[in-house]
């Protein structure tokens, strides 16, 4: 129903750029920061409760690749019920597993495309990582809603096409100290959308398996 | 065989080579023992202590390689698909983990494997553990795990077992679960430590003995107390390896600390047989010993030898000289050499010859002279100067000798008057007097020199009557064989006179010179026409002392002399004989 005025807005915001004119779905912005107000990148924001009326159609797809022996994204936030794609675009075999209790699973060793997807169904932090590659590791973030961000290297999130009323945003790091529902933010959509800021205590990141540096 | 005195140069050598032979010997040997002593001590103690390094090495060896069998053990998927399962408590399979451990004990040959999550709580255990699901976050090896998100090792005490654990993350791909893995420090382990290092080594703490090479009874360990451990450990603070007694034997312990996570220090007791380290130096000391013997004979012998070649030819001189003393002056001392030894030979035979050739002159030159003469001249004792001296002189004549020559053949008569002179010259010697001259039926004598006399009047007083005397005698032998007896004067004066060596030095002769000369020889002319034997001057008479009988006196003209002088006639004493 609210395709068109979708398309409308996204007209309106080409034509006047400079305007700033808020159409019925305004975007929220705002920025993660560690507690000394450093820039954190890689966190994720969203709403934690998927609102009734939702405004955007979550993808099905998603896509983490395995590019010179490494995950790309090494963090890749979906909606519930997205199905993720494994491709292999390394010369060599990877075998993708995961052991989290949200979704357990395994693709055996295989080149290319030859994995069939994976569809997440259940919200949760998944961490997948490669059987014969021990220094691969990543994060897939099974959001309950499609509404989520990831921050730049500024820091900074924009949040679009949120419905009106009232939400509550978390936000949520790899290394954050605090659970995301302890850093819960309420918005109101359109007010107060921007500049919307979240403090994370990170923790120092834990000893991984190294790429290079070891013995041939 | 003449008994080795002090006096004995060979004696002397002979103990001196001796003694010094002894003392370098005992030296060498004193020295030996200590240097070698304390260089097999050092040796041993060198030797412990790179055992002790060595030990410590091996156990990190043994560690290492345990850590990486873990390591290989924890990357096995399907041991982490198992692991997995505690996140879900639905599908949680302690069982299976259990019997996993099991497996991997047996391949490993490992004493223990345990299995715990993430945050340190036991999932699985092989041997079982109670109670399971304890947390063994806090201990070690783990604890170390845990901090550091990576493997870890170390010694620790499990069931009263000494055990190297090790301590690996399993990885899906974070840490989902920590996998131990621990094997048994014990005797067979230092066995073969021991076997690879020939030391003995022990694994102990100050409570207890975990582990020990030793085969010796004394250390059952339940009987081991705290006061012996304590004993045995009191130096484990000191780097230098101590000598302690075991049984009959001696060893030489090193205590090396060793790190481990245990409730008392752990330590590693590694001992050398210190006997074993010292049989070298006993070998060498017998050796040295029968070396050193074996020297001090050859030295002794050769010492012997040497001597020998020096004292003979002494000895000989000795005894030659020795015999020279005694008076044989044709002893000679006969050494063929061409050192030292034969030129003090050769030196002694000259002067040997020189003393028999003396005597000659002494022995012929008295013929001539008296001895005393003779003596004093070859002395030197003769001043060429000329002497004043107060002497006494007497002059002794035979009366009626040219009736007597005509009696006897030249021959006869001169063994007459050889023998008359004899029993003169003795009579004359015998009173210290010297015959002076033979003036051929007469005799000159003199008393008082060329040895200067104090009392020479008595003495010329006496000789004359021990000549009447002795005449008597031989007067008595001579009618035996049918000679007439003789008949004597004898004239005594004393004065000063001057005494030495008169004439040219070719033909020198000891004389007198003086007035008292001429006086004495007038008494004795005297003496027929007074028809007195022994006619003494008034100078003699009065310095007689009692004792001698005296008889007539008279004064007499001199021939020659304006002056006449005093007389007084001798009597003969009642011989005594």
């Amino acid at each position: 129903m609210y395709l068109h005025l979708f398309k409308a807005r996204l007209l309106v915001l080409l034509a006047l750029p400079l305007a700033a004119v808020h159409a019925a779905n305004p975007s929220v912005s705002g920025s993660v920061t560690g507690p000394d107000g450093s820039a954190v990148a890689g966190a994720v924001v969203f709403v934690q409760t998927p609102p009734a009326a939702a405004t955007v159609t979550p993808r099905t797809m998603a896509v983490v690749d395995q590019v010179n022996k490494t995950f790309v994204p090494g963090v890749l936030p979906i909606a519930v019920g997205t199905s993720v794609r494994f491709p292999n675009h390394d010369q060599i075999h990877h075998h993708v597993y995961s052991f989290s209790p949200i979704k357990t699973f395994e693709l055996p060793l295989y080149k290319g495309d030859d994995a069939p997807p994976v569809v997440f169904d259940k919200v949760g932090v998944v961490r997948i990582g490669c059987n014969i590659h021990d220094w691969m590791s990543g994060i897939i973030l099974v959001l309950p809603s499609p509404y989520f961000a990831v921050t730049g290297a500024d820091g900074r999130f924009v949040l679009e096409d949120l419905p009106n009323g009232t939400h509550v945003l978390v936000a949520w790091h790899a290394l954050s100290k605090l659970k995301p529902e302890e850093t819960a933010q309420t918005v109101r959509v359109p007010e107060a959308v921007s500049n919307v800021n979240f403090r994370l205590p990170l923790a120092p990141p834990r000893p991984r398996p190294a790429m290079h540096g070891l013995r041939p | 065989m003449r008994w080795p005195t002090a006096r004995s140069l060979r004696t002397t050598i002979f103990v001196a080579f001796s003694a010094l032979i002894l003392i370098v010997l005992l030296g060498t040997l004193g020295i030996t023992q200590f240097v070698i002593g304390r260089e097999a001590v050092l040796a041993l103690s060198g030797d412990l202590r790179t055992t002790g390094q060595v030990f410590v090495s091996l156990l990190a060896e043994r560690s290492t390689r345990l850590q990486t069998n873990s390591t290989l053990l924890a990357s096995d998927f399907a041991l982490k698909r198992v692991y997995a399962t505690h996140f879900n408590p639905a599908s949680y399979d302690a069982e299976t983990l259990a019997s996993a451990g099991l497996s991997y004990r047996q391949r490993l040959g490992v004493q223990l494997v345990w299995m715990t999550d993430e945050a340190g709580n036991l999932l699985a255990a092989s041997p079982a553990r109670d109670p399971a699901g304890q947390s063994l976050a806090d201990f070690s090896p783990l604890k170390e795990a845990l901090a550091s998100q990576s493997a870890a090792s170390g010694l620790v005490e499990v069931d009263g077992k000494l055990m190297q654990m090790v301590a690996v993350p399993v990885l899906g791909p974070e840490v989902i679960g920590f996998l131990l893995l621990g094997q048994i420090v014990d005797d067979t382990v230092a066995g073969r430590l021991k076997r690879d290092t020939r030391s003995d080594i022990t694994f102990l703490s100050a409570s207890r003995v975990y582990a020990s090479s030793w085969t010796f009874p004394w250390r059952e360990r339940e009987r081991v107390g705290a006061a012996q451990l304590a004993t045995l450990l009191h130096g484990h603070n000191d780097p230098n390896p101590a000598v302690s007694e075991i049984g009959n034997r001696r060893f030489l312990a090193l205590v090396v600390p060793i790190e481990a996570h245990l409730p008392q220090p752990l330590y590693a007791l590694i001992q050398g047989s210190y006997d074993d380290a010292l049989a070298p130096l006993h070998t060498l000391q017998w050796r040295i010993s029968s070396i050193g013997i074996l020297a001090l004979t050859g030295a002794l012998l050769t010492a012997m030898l040497l001597a020998g070649r020096i004292t003979g030819p002494v000895r000989l001189l000795v005894d030659a000289m020795h015999e020279v003393l005694r008076g044989n002056l044709q002893r000679r001392a006969h050494l063929e050499r061409a050192d030292e030894l034969g030129f003090l030979a050769r030196s002694f035979n000259e002067m040997v010859s020189g003393l028999e050739d003396r005597e000659r002159i002494k022995d012929t030159f008295g013929r001539f002279v008296s001895r005393d003469v003779a003596a004093a001249v070859l002395d030197g004792r003769v001043p060429l100067a000329g002497d004043r001296l107060e002497v006494s002189i007497l002059f002794q004549d035979i009366r009626g000798f040219s009736a007597l020559a005509e009696t006897l053949d030249p021959a006869a008569l001169l063994r007459v008057l050889n023998r008359f002179f004899t029993e003169v010259v003795a009579a004359v010697e015998a009173e210290g007097g010297v015959v002076k001259q033979f003036t051929g039926d007469g005799v000159m004598a003199l008393f008082g020199a060329p040895q200067v006399r104090a009392d020479h009047v008595e003495h010329s007083v006496h000789a004359a009557l021990g000549i009447v005397d002795r005449l008597a005698r031989l007067n008595i032998l001579l009618q035996a064989d049918g000679i007439p007896p003789l008949q004597i004067g004898i004239g005594i004066h004393t004065g000063e006179v001057i005494a030495g060596l008169i004439g040219p030095d070719e033909r020198v002769e000891y004389g007198v010179v003086g007035e008292p000369v001429n006086l004495a020889s007038r008494i004795e002319a005297l003496t027929k026409g007074m028809a007195a034997t022994i006619l003494v001057s008034k100078d003699v008479a009065m310095r007689l002392g009692p004792g001698f009988v005296l008889g007539r006196a008279a004064v007499l003209p001199v021939k020659g002399k304006t002056q006449p002088i005093e007389v007084v006639e001798l009597l003969s004493q009642p011989s005594s004989s």
